[in-house]
């Protein structure tokens, strides 16, 4: 679970990244739609991967109702 | 006197005293004003119980003291009554809490005092906690509201959380300790979750008195993983949830501070994509407007080149056309061709015809 949850996390990093980079001096028209391309790919596949992931709940086994 | 008397020593006396107590009154509950309270030794701590008509002793160790008492407080104790060999009768205490509003208030800011002092509640200890958080540990009950307020608000945020849940007591003598074994429990693991969780849901005073406890204050103090706290409702305040790194007014509260919203992190994710898509729509009409101003920039300079050659070329013509020989003519001048001599025939040329002449006399000049 956490290794997807990761996943989004670097999905979103790469999505600030490409958002920088078009801000940013290294900013180039010939190459800036492709970037444009990725951010959408990327936004979907953040929204697909969220709205699937599931959060694992357990219960310790272990008692506190004294010290052992 | 009589013989068949059962005869005791003193030791013997006191010890029968204490077995016949134990079996009659294993533990009491006494509720009574605080009297002569006093520490001795930094070890020991000692008090009376009083109401209108009578007095009683209590003792107990000063780790037992679970938040600071003031002569006049209205205790409930919980307590063995014993005999002790030097006679004196009193209360061996197992637990206390304050009873009343006034009490309860009063222990409340007692301890509240005491930790402030230590600057336990300086904003400067307080830690961040992780924005997304991927291994959290909860200590609750699991039978309680709260927590199942706090489960359905997380799995409505957010997914691949790792959640592992302390069941405690929350409200009660044990809840305490019971609360600061699962701390402790969940800051000796190997690998430490990312944010330790304390929740409840809401109750009265007494029932939350539990979170106002010094020990489990010192305990959420210590805990090297950062703190969650949210008890009760918005308008209670706890000393857990005032030591925390973060207070969360509820557990619905702490479960939206835990986790961001995943919808709104999708809906920020497209408007951040569609956000690129307006930016190199702008770019690509910046790129045009600017390739229309160079061209235009160009088109001018030709424009002006053009213009200065057109302006020499016409400087030209003039002056060409004033050396143009009929402009000359047309002036009044005419030419004359052949030799200058007494007896030659010369051709005169004005502006609109050509003439023979004879040269009749040369002078000159």
């Amino acid at each position: 679970m956490s290794e997807q949850n990761k996943s989004v996390q670097e999905k979103l990093s790469q999505l600030s990244e490409l958002v920088t980079w078009f801000q940013g001096p290294e900013f180039k028209l010939e190459a800036a739609f492709d970037k444009f391309k990725q951010a959408e790919t990327l936004a979907e596949e953040i929204e697909k991967d969220l709205t699937k992931l599931k959060n694992d709940i357990k219960v310790v086994k272990k008692k506190f109702d004294s010290e052992s | 006197m009589e013989n068949n008397q059962l005869q005791l020593s003193v030791s013997e006396f006191v010890a029968l005293t204490n077995q016949t107590l134990d079996y009659a009154f294993p533990t009491v509950s006494v509720v009574g004003e605080v009297t002569e309270f006093r520490i001795s030794q930094g070890k020991w701590v000692s008090f009376k119980l009083k109401d209108a008509d009578a007095v009683v002793g209590c003792f107990l160790v000063l780790n037992q003291l679970r938040q600071p008492i003031q002569d006049g407080m209205k205790l409930l104790v919980v307590a063995n009554p014993r005999l002790n060999n030097k006679g004196f009768f009193s209360l061996n205490v197992r637990a206390m809490k304050p009873v009343g509003e006034g009490s309860i208030k009063k222990g409340f800011d007692l301890l509240k005092a005491k930790l402030e002092a230590e600057g336990l509640f300086s904003p400067e200890r307080k830690r961040t906690l992780p924005r997304v958080p991927q291994r959290v540990a909860v200590v609750t009950s699991t039978e309680s509201a709260g927590y199942a307020d706090f489960c359905k608000i997380i799995n409505e945020r957010w997914g691949g959380l790792s959640v592992e849940v302390a069941h405690t007591q929350v409200q009660g003598v044990p809840a305490p300790d019971q609360m600061i074994r699962a701390i402790r429990y969940f800051n000796s693991l190997d690998v430490l979750p990312e944010v330790l969780v304390i929740i409840r849901g809401g109750g009265s005073a007494e029932d939350l008195m539990a979170f106002n406890d010094e020990p489990l204050a010192r305990a959420i103090a210590e805990s090297r993983i950062p703190t969650l706290v949210g008890v009760g409702h918005e308008v209670d305040h706890t000393l857990a949830d005032m030591i925390a790194d973060v207070r969360a007014a509820t557990p619905t509260n702490a479960a939206e501070i835990l986790v961001p919203d995943r919808n709104e992190i999708i809906r920020a994710a497209h408007q951040r994509a569609a956000s690129l898509g307006h930016q190199l729509t702008q770019a690509i009409d910046e790129y045009s407007q600017r390739t229309r101003q160079q061209l235009e920039a160009a088109y001018r300079r030709m424009q002006e080149k053009l213009d200065e050659n057109f302006e020499r070329l016409a400087t030209l013509r003039l002056a060409t056309a004033q050396l143009n020989p009929e402009n000359i003519l047309r002036r009044g001048y005419a030419f004359l061709r052949g030799e200058v001599v007494e007896g030659s025939t010369i051709e005169i040329e004005t502006t609109n015809s050509i003439a023979q002449a004879e040269v009749k006399h040369v002078r000159t000049k």
